[in-house]
């Protein structure tokens, strides 16, 4: 079983601030880590090599500094690591985030199963996953909470609309996991003191020359354009006494009720 | 005048309470209900939001020889915030404005009552750090004082006291005294505020903490390391400290005992392999010098015997195991007579460990035992079981004697509170007790507050 894992070195979201004024997340404020739903992902590919034998190999874009989450990820069990770095994939929207990796993962060569985490806790969109399906042509089940596996197929449980559905596909395959799925495991010791000597393979437009559209990349192949973003104000728990006056405060707490149902 | 008219007039009708079913979740703490204080039957409950109102109560109180408990998170586990005799419940929580995070003078100054959960927060949000972790994040900031408390995080830095820089307290007689301040160096005279601290309650109710703090570190990596054996666990502790490396923390915790904490949770505990576990927290600089620690405590365990070695870096992995360890008395709870507190010298800790092993062999009964194993602090626990064959106390009672007999004492970090009074007569030492009575004396010389708790 060849397992591709596409994996995104996020912000720690319980710490980074956000820069209100730039409505933007200031990426300086907090520390790096694995995308929490791309560890299930990692998590399922890893049991099953453990079961199935096959490789696991965890590719991701950004800058540098991704390649601690690609270590990381080593230290969990994948056995490769690829990032995808150059100046001109940077600013990509999905689209060409999805596409930049789809192209790497062309150039890999044969695979058996792609496995994404359902979303980003940074983007929140949930579309990667799916879009790098379509650009390789390839079926894809999203917010897979449960996954057999067999030796031609696969049935994966997907929850979506609040229904649950049940289904079957051959490989290859693209899979996005919730955090139902499983408990990703901690990293050996040693296995990270070893993954944290590892060098990562880079891949940039020269590696993927033949395989990748530069205009389709980055900036220059994002048509999403981000009008506004509205951070919403925190409100914190307030108390009122109502002193002999019962009816006054079931009319006034009614109406408060009804105003944030609505 | 009643009592409680008397308060009302000190604090306004809204923040005095009589009604008996209106104060129910004000009377009890976290002891074990085997062996909690039952509360009195005349409580009147006050809600001060002031040290001036606190010293008001208190000068009415003095004057009528009314016994005043003092409440603040109430997550104490010794009784001490019970109110055992017929008088006022004193309420810290309207005591709850984190004055200031001075980040010039590496200080925090908070009210009595501010939960330690959200002082924890202000000091993160100004990018510094309070090493101490007592494990229940609702205690408060005043309570943690009174009973200086200690928890998981006190190996490399100390217990609460060693973080206290100045205190405001109201004394029985009424006055407010200040004790320290943002200072380093303090020598003006005898050190009240080290006196106060683990008063519980006794010498004077605490109203304002002046905290020193820590620059933040940058990097944290909670190392789960797994053995078949707890003496091999054990016995890997000293070693780690003798090395060099000073963890923030090292836990000892059992298979059993842990997992029982991560259901409740509806968590995992994250090692598969083995029987006992230590749980080392380390902290630096840079990944590299946690790293570097990482491998010599990694080359002592494994020469120990340890059969598998795990690192949380992750900050959401790392208060995970964290909270499965603190919750393990809130899980066992249900079951628990009785949660004792040993401490003796860190390197006699495996000796402990198998005289709390022969006491159980001694009465056939299993005793669930972890702690705080860099500290030599360990808490065994005594199941309702024993209460049932009526050995509880002498059980406790042996572990005690061997804990004392080791140069330990009966409670490290929990306190006397009330639970434990009955059992001094196996300290040694008269003279000290003595000591202790002429204090409690020259602060309150009508015994009016937290009569019966702490310290005789």
């Amino acid at each position: 079983m060849r397992i591709i894992v596409p994996l995104k070195q996020v912000p720690d979201m319980n710490q980074v601030k956000f820069d209100v004024e730039r409505g933007r997340v200031d990426r300086s404020s907090a520390g790096t880590e694995i995308n929490p739903f791309d560890l299930h992902a990692l998590e399922v590919s890893v049991q099953m090599k453990e079961n199935m034998g096959g490789t696991v190999t965890v590719i991701s874009m950004g800058p540098c500094r991704a390649e601690s989450s690609l270590r990381d990820a080593l230290a969990r069990g994948a056995d490769n690591a690829l990032l995808l770095e150059d100046r001109k994939f940077a600013g990509a929207d999905t689209l060409a985030t999805s596409y930049t990796i789809a192209c790497a993962i062309r150039k890999l060569g044969k695979f058996d199963l792609i496995i994404c985490g359902e979303k980003t806790v940074d983007g929140d969109t949930g579309q990667v996953g799916p879009e790098i399906a379509e650009h390789l042509g390839i079926p894809h089940i999203a917010y897979v909470s449960r996954l057999e596996v067999r030796e031609q197929t696969m049935v994966a449980q997907c929850e979506m609309g609040g229904r649950a559905y049940t289904m079957e596909s051959d490989f290859p395959v693209l899979l996005t996991v919730t955090k139902d799925l499983n408990i990703p495991r901690l990293p050996g010791f040693r296995d990270k003191v070893k993954a944290r000597q590892v060098v990562v393979e880079v891949w940039g437009t020269r590696e993927l020359a033949d395989f990748v559209d530069i205009s389709r990349c980055g900036v220059r192949g994002s048509p999403t354009r981000v009008h506004r973003v509205i951070i919403p104000s925190e409100e914190n728990r307030k108390g009122k006494i109502f002193r002999n006056a019962a009816e006054e405060a079931i009319a006034e707490i009614a109406e408060d009720l009804l105003r944030h149902l609505n | 005048m009643s009592i409680a008219e008397k308060l009302q007039e000190i604090v306004g009708r809204d923040w005095v309470v009589a009604k008996r079913e209106q104060m129910e979740r004000y009377l009890a703490d976290e002891t074990a209900d085997a062996i909690r204080p039952k509360p009195a039957d005349n409580v009147v409950l006050v809600k001060p939001a002031s040290a001036e109102e606190i010293s008001a109560i208190l000068k009415m109180a003095n004057q009528e020889k009314t016994p005043v408990f003092v409440r603040g998170g109430g997550t104490g586990i010794c009784g001490g915030a019970v109110p055992i005799a017929d008088g006022i419940l004193l309420s810290m929580e309207r005591l709850d404005r984190i004055i200031e995070v001075d980040r010039n003078n590496l200080m925090v100054v908070a009210e009595a009552g501010v939960p330690f959960g959200n002082m924890l927060k202000a000091v993160e949000e100004a990018s510094l750090f309070f090493p101490p972790h007592p494990g229940d994040e609702g205690a408060h900031v005043g309570g943690l004082v009174a009973c200086n408390a200690g928890g998981t995080r006190a190996v490399k830095y100390g217990v609460i006291r060693n973080f206290v820089r100045g205190l405001e307290a109201v004394l029985p007689t009424g006055e407010i005294i200040t004790t320290g301040g943002k200072l380093l160096k303090n020598n003006q005279g005898l050190d009240l505020m080290h006196l106060l601290i683990n008063s519980n309650g006794t010498l004077g109710v605490i109203t304002k903490v002046i905290f020193r703090l820590c620059p933040k570190f940058n990097s944290s990596g909670t190392l789960v390391i797994s053995y078949d054996s707890r003496h091999k666990a054990i016995d890997t502790v000293p070693q780690i400290l003798q090395s060099g490396v000073i963890p923030l923390a090292i836990e000892y915790v059992e298979r059993d005992v842990i997992e029982i904490s991560a259901r409740r949770l509806s968590m995992t505990w994250p090692a598969t392999k083995g029987l006992a576990y230590l749980m080392v927290i380390l902290t630096g600089d840079s990944e590299d010098e946690v790293y570097s620690q990482g491998e010599r405590v990694s080359d002592i365990c494994e020469r120990n015997g340890a059969v598998d070695i795990l690192i949380a870096e992750r900050r959401e992995e790392q208060a995970n195991i964290l909270k499965i360890r603190s919750e393990v008395y809130s899980s066992l709870k249900p079951r628990v007579a009785d949660v004792l507190d040993i401490t003796v010298p860190p390197a006699s800790i495996g000796v402990m460990m198998d005289r709390v092993d022969a006491v159980a062999q001694r009465y056939d009964v299993k005793i669930p035992t972890y702690g705080h194993a860099a500290d030599g602090n360990l808490h065994p626990h005594l199941m309702v079981d024993l209460a049932e064959k009526g050995i509880l106390r002498e059980v406790k009672r042996a572990v005690y004697q061997d804990a004392i007999e080791l140069g330990g004492v009966i409670t490290g970090e929990h306190g006397l509170g009330v639970i434990r009074l009955a059992d001094l007569d196996l300290c040694p030492d008269g003279k000290i007790w003595e000591l202790m009575r002429g204090i409690k004396q020259v602060f309150d010389p009508n015994n009016i507050l937290s009569p019966g708790i702490g310290v005789l």
